[in-house]
């Protein structure tokens, strides 16, 4: 029998082997036999999902010819031929026309008279090629199968009501009540179970003729329906929590309504979701997932311990059960829970790794764990715990099994390393030999890339090792297969390299680059030269850096040639030669880009020149820290490697759950940016021109918790205001239509006129809409400040006032050299005033309050005071129409009197310098 | 053991005698196709049915002769499927709302149209005017002059008035289709 069976299997394999889509295609020939082999037909539909899983793509033509010979297969009742059917059905759903066609025989199928593997099958299959249109005709077939007693009907129907609620939820969400109950049901098993003990174990519970189920799944399904269908109404999810959990707790074990382990895990996460959203429920939530951390399932004590984990702003006291749970699982026999336990370790350690501490014992035996995995957690969780003595120890270990891992984990320890070597700076000669090593290794791209990266750090942050890194990076690029990496290293290389003692060492390296490489980095390689020739004094070098370059002016490469050429005549130039190549300013380039575009979609950028000094001067250390926050959240997703080993079988659940952790900002210059899109889309708005200023945030203007969130964007154009209001409508079964918004000026004096309102036509529940309201600035040569009070047109509703404020009109600006540019400007345009600001308790708070009221830019390094009882606060900004105004405010602290502060402004106009000056009044 | 013996015998016999017969019904939404389905199958005749979206397949054994019923749905979006079911059949079965004077028009441009397609050349044709219980139903001769029944001239063209709610005609209808299925054999 054994071997049989075997032999039929290699056979069925040798089948398989060399498939061929025309040959299979045209076998298909054999459905329309009459009367049909069931084995075969069986035999080539497996062969199509076959080759459908390897990734065989089909025309639309041939998919639909073959989806109408499979349906000839209807008239088999051969059970396993009619499941095949079922699955190339599903399969062909989406590629062949017409698939309606099949719609009544799987009705058909699916009634409660017909077999039982046909149903849970059918239904499957049918949600796959209906639509939202048909829905209502199959309601009650779906309604009544969710409530079946058999799990696999049942679940077969939750899921399929599942993948159908976005196309049809105003259907779905009348079937609340039966999901509710599917959540509810009795398992089958418990009562034949029950029955058989009645009478003695005389019958045989597989008397039933088909499998039970005892896996419970069906009340996962529903549970993932019902979130599905409630997930916006929080007070009823808390509900549906309290109420899962609650029965569940008083009586584990016995007749608990939720069996399944997966339904937990599902309930942990709504629970953790509403957690992180609601603060009041912070409280009870987080007792609820304390008390799964008992419960008798690994998986649901797993999953509690990680939401847990997961909190944001946790206390240690909080967390320590977690971590109790995630230490025992620790020291199991069995590889997932270790993997799942110490990736999550892992993730805590980057934020709390005192928290972590307790576990060290327990993760050192895991070092020489048998599951690479899990031991390259535990090293790089250890290097994140451990204290400076055991680092020495714990590389060693590491070198010994980089060779063995992926590169995924690789750059895991890389980063590791990298927090390391910042952690513990007097390590730095062990860490950078260790990196040094692993970037001779064979690797790919993403893991060479962590490397550089953490050696750059190395150079930023710890001065004694840069000579020792640069030398490394030096070596590194003489055989580099990577182009983005070479022309990174020479960018640090003519950054850094002038500045060590000896900068000839690295001219050598660099000019090698240029014999030997391609284009792209000779001309990298040219501007790294270039830095070495402004930056060094020696003459000497000057003059070899000059001919180097000389050589390359006859490169074959017109980019090369270019920036040799530019590069010489700049160091002929001294003042030139500072100002490009050693300019510690940049342009915000989000911005740059988007003026540019603009700029040239215009119809007069033929006649005007683009005006460079309307996108914001930033520094090279803003650039960084943005770069900077870029490469967190990828180190965060890299992280985040093993994820897709989810364990939840059946319909991914909950995106939304997961898609909320790390949000990151969006910064300021991104979010104008998309403000600047939404505008010119509008045609009315796009008329106005260049878009100068937005507001950062926008202005609440109602309560939370109503029935509509208005918040206000103000947008500045060099004749217009616009105010955007952005509507969201939380009434769950109302429409508000042809919704506007009237503003009224509460100073009648007529230097704004209300030109248009764009309404919105319908604002279906949920969905947030912008109804714009465009004013004419009468007077342009002076900045308008006024107050509005504004109705919410379609049902009349207050909502609170909008200011129209200095700030408003100044963009933020960076300057390199205040003083010299404060000088520039002169005492002409000065306006000097002294305030007592007696309701500001500290100095910080009145900076912060300074910056936001004049709309500037704090330049450096002033925006946070270093001193508590006195501050210089240094300003810059640009106002409406390109004016740069300078601000610079001294300010003192007495806890007596408050902060009292003298500002100056400054700019080429004093007019724009008074107005600037009263807005702080 | 007799009933072995018994049962061994049939399937014996329903080897050498058994016929098969494919057969599609098609026609205008409405006609009642899937009733005459039924009242084949089963001799039942239920009023209201839901509209066949896509098709129904439903073997019916008759004495020694089994049929393959193909009912496709009259809905304009599934005329242009028809052709696909009518492929290779035995007979093709045309129901018809013979009181139903307004969609006269529309049927007889259906069924031309199917009959056009080179594919399905030679397969004969059984057209049934059913529902000729209601009074203002055609006769036979007016369905053969309305529809245009005499200029199909390149295959076996048949005409019958009946009535699936009262059961009248259907066996003659079933005779004319086992005749088909021995004919073809």
């Amino acid at each position: 029998m054994n071997t049989a069976k075997k032999d039929e299997d290699s056979g069925d394999l040798g089948i398989f082997y060399h498939l061929d889509k025309t040959t299979v295609l045209q076998e298909a020939r054999v459905f329309n036999d009459s009367p049909i082999s069931p084995r075969k037909c069986r035999l080539l539909l497996t062969k199509i999902v076959y080759l459908l899983h390897l990734g065989e793509t089909m025309a639309t033509q041939e998919a639909t010819e073959l989806f109408f010979s499979v349906t000839k297969l209807f008239q088999s009742k051969d059970i396993a031929l009619r499941q095949m059917v079922y699955l190339v059905i599903k399969e062909l759903s989406t590629v062949a026309e017409d698939v309606i066609m099949v719609t009544s025989s799987l009705m058909k199928d699916m009634q409660p008279k017909s077999e039982l593997t046909y149903r849970a099958n059918a239904i499957r299959a049918l949600c796959k090629i209906i639509d939202a249109s048909m829905l209502p005709s199959v309601e009650r077939f779906l309604k009544a199968a969710i409530v079946d007693k058999t799990p696999s009907i049942s679940s077969a129907a939750l899921v399929s009501s599942y993948h159908l609620f976005p196309a049809g939820k105003e259907v779905i969400k009348r079937w609340a009540n039966e999901v509710h109950e599917a959540i509810n049901c009795k398992p089958p098993s418990l009562t034949s179970s029950a029955s058989s003990y009645l009478t003695s174990f005389s019958s045989n519970t597989s008397s039933y003729g088909n499998t039970v189920s005892t896996s419970n799944i069906s009340q996962y399904h529903a549970l993932g329906l019902l979130y599905l269908i409630r997930q916006h109404d929080r007070m009823a999810v808390t509900k549906l929590i309290q109420q899962l959990a609650g029965t569940g707790r008083n009586s584990y074990g016995g007749g608990s309504v939720l069996r399944s382990s997966f339904a937990y895990c599902l309930l942990i996460r709504f629970a953790a979701k509403i957690l992180d959203e609601d603060p009041n429920s912070r409280q009870p939530m987080y007792e609820l997932l304390e008390g799964w951390l008992r419960h008798k399932s690994d998986i649901v004590n797993f999953e509690a311990a990680k939401a847990i984990c997961n909190i944001k702003n946790t206390t240690r006291k909080e967390l320590n059960p977690a971590i109790s749970v995630l230490q025992l699982f620790l020291s199991s026999p069995k590889p997932t829970l270790r993997f799942a336990a110490i990736r999550t370790l892992n993730k805590l350690a980057m934020t709390q790794p005192a928290a972590v501490q307790p576990c060290n014992v327990d993760m050192e035996n895991l070092i020489t764990d048998q599951n690479r995995s899990v031991a390259t957690f535990a090293i790089t969780t250890l290097l994140k715990t451990g204290n400076e003595a055991s680092v020495d120890r714990l590389m060693k270990q590491i070198s010994g099994f980089m060779s063995e891992i992926s590169d995924e984990f690789k750059v895991i320890v890389v980063d590791a390393i990298r927090s390391l070597c910042l952690k513990f700076p007097s390590k730095q000669a062990v860490m950078l030999s260790f990196l040094s090593g692993v970037l001779r290794d064979e690797g790919g791209y993403e893991f060479k890339r962590a490397v550089v990266e953490a050696i750059f750090d190395l150079v930023k942050y710890i001065p004694e090792c840069k000579e020792a890194a640069l030398a490394h990076l030096c070596e590194f690029i003489e055989d580099c297969e990577f182009t983005k990496l070479s022309v990174r290293v020479l960018h640090l290389l003519g950054v850094e390299g002038p500045k060590t003692s000896t900068p000839t060492k690295y001219i050598r390296y660099i000019y090698n680059r240029v014999i030997l490489e391609n284009s792209i980095v000779r001309a990298a390689a040219i501007s790294a030269l270039a830095k070495f020739g402004v930056s060094v004094p020696d003459a000497a070098v000057k003059k070899s850096i000059k001919v180097l370059i000389t050589r390359c002016l006859d490169d074959n490469d017109d980019e090369v040639r270019d920036r040799a050429t530019f590069f010489l005549k700049i160091m002929e130039d001294g003042e030139n030669a500072e100002k490009y190549i050693k300019d510690d300013a940049t342009y915000s380039l989000g911005v740059l880009e988007r003026q540019l575009v603009q700029y040239v979609s215009s119809p007069d950028s033929t006649s005007k020149p683009f005006d460079i000094s309307s996108v914001p001067l930033i520094t090279k250390a803003q650039a960084e820290a943005e770069s900077l926050r870029e490469r967190s959240t990828d180190l965060a997703s890299v992280q985040t490697i093993g994820t897709t080993t989810s364990v939840l079988p059946g319909p991914t659940v909950t995106p939304t759950v997961a898609a909320d952790r790390n949000v990151t900002p969006t910064p300021n210059v991104d979010q104008q940016q998309l403000y600047a899109q939404q505008l010119e889309k509008v045609p009315e708005i796009a008329a106005f021109g260049h878009l100068f200023n937005s507001s950062t945030k926008p202005v609440e203007l109602t309560e939370s918790e109503t029935e509509y969130v208005v918040g206000c964007v103000k947008h500045m154009f060099n004749e217009h205001v616009i105010f955007q209001f952005n509507i969201n409508n939380t009434l769950n079964d109302k429409v508000l239509e042809n919704v506007s918004v009237g503003m009224t000026p509460e100073s009648e004096d007529g230097s704004l006129e209300e030109l248009f309102t764009i309404s919105a036509a319908k604002i279906p529940y949920d969905q947030t809409v912008s109804v714009y309201v465009a004013f004419k600035k009468l007077d342009t040569s002076e900045p308008i400040l006024a107050t509005f009070s504004n109705t919410l047109k379609f049902i009349i509703k207050d909502v609170e006032d909008v200011e129209l404020v200095t700030g408003d009109y100044v963009l933020p600006t960076y300057v390199s050299d205040f003083q010299s540019a404060w000088d520039k400007l002169g005492e002409d345009g000065q306006v000097v005033e002294t305030f007592a600001l007696t309701a500001m308790s500290s100095l910080r708070a009145a900076c912060t309050e300074i910056i936001d009221l004049l709309g500037m830019s704090p330049v450096e390094n002033t925006g946070t005071p270093q001193s508590n009882s006195v501050h210089t606060l240094l300003l810059s900004g640009t106002f409406l129409g390109g004016v740069k105004v300078l601000a610079k405010g001294r300010m003192s602290f007495a806890s007596s009197t408050g902060v009292t502060m003298e500002l100056s402004v400054r700019s080429s106009d004093e007019k724009i310098s008074q107005v600037v000056i009263r807005s702080i009044a | 053991m007799a009933s072995v013996v018994r049962a061994l015998l049939d399937w014996l016999r329903s080897l050498f005698f058994k016929t098969e017969l494919e057969l599609t019904l098609v026609g205008l939404q409405n006609s009642g196709k899937t009733t005459l389905v039924n009242v084949i199958a089963s001799g039942q005749f239920t009023e209201d049915m839901i509209p066949t979206v896509g098709f129904n397949m439903r073997k019916v054994t008759k004495g020694n002769v089994t049929m393959k019923l193909w009912d496709i749905g009259g809905q304009p979006r599934f005329r242009n499927m028809w052709e696909r079911y009518c492929r290779g059949v035995n007979a093709i079965v045309f129901v018809l709302d013979s009181a139903d004077l307004e969609k006269l028009e529309a049927a007889k441009n259906e069924l031309k149209s199917l009959l056009d397609k080179p594919q399905l050349s030679n397969i004969p044709v059984l057209v049934l005017g059913n529902k000729n219980d209601l009074p203002e139903a055609l006769s036979v001769e007016e369905i053969i002059e309305q529809m245009n029944l005499k200029s199909i001239n390149n295959r076996e063209v048949s005409c019958y008035s009946i009535s699936a709610k009262n059961q009248v005609n259907i066996d003659i209808t079933l005779q004319w289709l086992i005749k088909k299925g021995k004919g073809s054999k």
